[in-house]
């Protein structure tokens, strides 16, 4: 049940990490691939992607991340997207790794960074929905939701001391 | 639950204070209690406006484009002008953030006619529906419904959308935060597959060439059209200064004393706007760390968000444009025209031709998404800035609430601009097009020297900014007003 629980945290990070890496399937297709490569292509980057989206959203539930703050997500996925995205090239290479590993780990953990701002962004705006949806049968996602509560709460608190 | 604001800050009590800050001839600031600054750097806040205004055919088009043409060296301008951008961010921030105030009301605390200048602007350039051309032209490519019908449509939608929300800016941010959170997704994809170490390598020091300008730039052809990309180097025209009353809106600093602006239905349920901004005291110690907090904030979302994406994007548009013309050679002659339309097809094209139709369409996606965000963003934006400087400068005007000043300016340029879509040119008459570009651009440097003014003047000394910010934003009134006079009196031509 526990796992469960948690499981269901990682089902809004997992699903903007599986749509992101499937955009890479169309991407497969304009290096010139087959169809079927692309497909292969588009499911090695996405499958990872989904992975450690969910765990972000299970780390957020355990307490080890804070909700909506930048600096450790973006470290998470500068370790994150790289090695989802090296799993990709040696499952379904296409050419990415032209000028050797390091440089292209170095690349890749940069461009991470911008897709730890799309990411934590897109999160931020699905997990509360979500949460609300599951806070009733599930006590992780209770205790999430009421850190998304108390910054609505203090929100409204302030809104009413407006004058 | 509305997650969609400012990060909320702890409940402060009202305070009943006597004490005014005097800020120019018009009425006096009361002094009140700043907020608690959000508890953590969080990652919503109204930049997502900036950024939705911001990234637009600057960055996915007139850059891309100057570097196949100048090579990478040029980009050393698009890192003055995006930084630029984004030290005014937060100097337009600092003076929203302390009064509450957008900074028309500041200009007119300054120097009212500098206030009606921007008015008058704003009116001038953004009426005219041409910048859906090109978001609807990319869409028609996909579809094959013809753009005007795509851009009439999108016009009564966004109407009707903001005319129906109880709170504007919540339903405007949620929807420009998943196209924007989308668009920085596939950016960071596309950039992942298609770009190498080497091609940011050469970004990278491209950008730091300073002073690079090679000898075909410098001439009546392209002179001109380098300053306007300069201008679109991020925000352009007056969107930074629309960013004002967003802040204000998402209750940033002293804006959480101020109401919201409403739809038109739920017009009836605003409280009443005060006439004026509030001032804190900045000789209270306690006040004045709560406001380095905000400060704090607002220079993350400054250079993360805004900094941070714009650069994503523009460098993932370079690098498609590069592989583009790797594919097909013959786009960069086609990019050399100046017809946008007729260049984004042809890299579109480009990039089908290699194997698939797939990435063209995932390219016309993404720039039918940057239109759309401009779109909405740019008619919310207008509708709120001129309510605001009706509302508060012209007589009578009190006697309507905001949401209905709000309504009657975004349904009197949704009108106009269908009529034109349909009977006239989108872009507005051919013989004031010149016009139109010198005074979006001279308004960038305007609000320079407006910004300098008001934020040294009409700010108590604690929190006015440092001697070296004041250098950037006069060194910003320079650049822009510099390059455009320069190549009006130089070439002869105003903005290309």
């Amino acid at each position: 049940m526990e796992g469960r629980h948690s499981i269901e945290l990682a089902l809004p990070g997992a699903s903007i990490g599986a749509v992101a890496g499937a955009m890479a399937g169309g991407l497969t297709l304009f290096a010139g691939a087959p169809t079927g490569v692309a497909a292969v292509s588009a499911l090695a980057l996405a499958a990872p992607l989904a992975l450690f989206g969910g765990l972000y959203g299970v780390l957020l539930g355990h307490g080890v991340l804070r909700p909506g703050t930048f600096g450790p997500a973006g470290l998470y996925w500068m370790a994150a997207f790289p090695l989802s995205r090296l799993l990709q090239e040696s499952v379904a290479g296409v050419g990415g790794m032209a000028d050797g590993l390091l440089p292209f780990v170095a690349y890749q953990a940069m461009v991470a960074l911008g897709f730890a701002i799309g990411f934590v962004w897109m999160h931020e705006r699905l997990m509360p929905y979500w949460l609300l949806r599951r806070a009733g049968a599930n006590p992780r996602a209770k205790a999430l939701l009421g850190s998304y509560v108390r910054y609505a709460e203090a929100l409204r608190a302030r809104k009413g001391a407006r004058r | 639950m509305d997650t969609s604001n400012t990060p909320p800050a702890t409940a402060t009590p009202p305070v009943e204070d006597q004490r005014v800050w005097k800020a120019g001839r018009l009425e006096p600031m009361p002094i009140r209690k700043l907020p608690d600054a959000p508890p953590s750097v969080h990652i919503l806040g109204p930049t997502v406006f900036l950024v939705a205004l911001g990234v637009g055919m600057g960055e996915s088009y007139m850059w891309p484009r100057l570097v196949l043409l100048f090579g990478p060296e040029i980009r050393w301008l698009f890192l003055i002008g995006v930084t630029l951008q984004a030290v005014v961010m937060l100097e337009m921030a600092r003076y929203a953030m302390a009064t509450g105030e957008s900074i028309f009301s500041g200009a007119a605390r300054v120097f009212k006619p500098l206030m009606w200048f921007f008015f008058i602007v704003a009116i001038a350039v953004y009426i005219w529906p041409g910048h859906l051309s090109a978001g609807a032209a990319a869409f028609e490519e996909i579809t094959g419904i013809p753009w005007v019908v795509t851009a009439v449509i999108g016009l009564i939608l966004v109407g009707v959308v903001f005319s129906l929300a109880k709170v504007i800016y919540n339903v405007l941010e949620n929807v420009l935060s998943l196209l924007i959170g989308t668009l920085v997704l596939g950016t960071a994809v596309v950039a992942a597959m298609v770009g190498s170490w080497g091609d940011v390598a050469t970004t990278i020091t491209g950008m730091f060439s300073i002073g690079y300008l090679p000898p075909e730039a410098m001439s009546a052809a392209w002179f001109p059209v380098i300053v306007g990309a300069c201008a679109f180097a991020g925000p352009s025209g007056m969107q930074q200064m629309w960013y004002t009353l967003h802040l204000r809106d998402s209750g940033a600093g002293m804006g959480a004393h101020i109401p919201k602006v409403r739809g038109l239905r739920h017009a009836g349920e605003e409280e009443a706007m005060p006439s004026r901004g509030f001032m804190f005291d900045t000789e209270d110690p306690a006040e004045m760390a709560k406001w380095k907090g905000w400060r704090r904030w607002v220079t993350f979302d400054a250079l993360l968000l805004f900094w941070g994406i714009t650069m994503l994007v523009t460098i993932s548009f370079t690098v498609i444009a590069q592989s583009a013309v790797r594919i097909d050679p013959g786009v960069r002659e086609v990019i050399r025209g100046d017809d946008r339309e007729v260049a984004l097809t042809a890299m579109a094209n480009a990039v089908s031709s290699a194997g698939s139709s797939v990435l063209g369409t995932i390219f016309l996606g993404f720039i039918a998404l940057i239109g759309l965000n401009a779109t909405l963003g740019l008619f919310d934006s207008f509708s709120r800035g001129q309510a605001d400087m009706t509302y508060n400068f012209v007589p009578g005007a009190k006697k309507l609430r905001m949401s209905h000043l709000y309504a009657g300016f975004l349904w009197g340029v949704i009108i106009f601009g269908i009529l034109i879509l349909l009977f006239g040119p989108a872009e507005g008459p051919s013989g004031i097009l010149d016009t139109l570009a010198f005074l979006s651009t001279f308004a960038m440097g305007a609000y320079c020297v407006t910004l300098l003014l008001v934020n040294n003047r009409m700010l108590p000394k604690p929190i006015r900014p440092k001697w070296w910010t004041n250098v950037i934003i006069g060194f910003g009134a320079v650049f822009y007003l510099g390059m455009l006079f320069y190549s009006l009196f130089a070439y002869g031509v105003v903005v290309g």
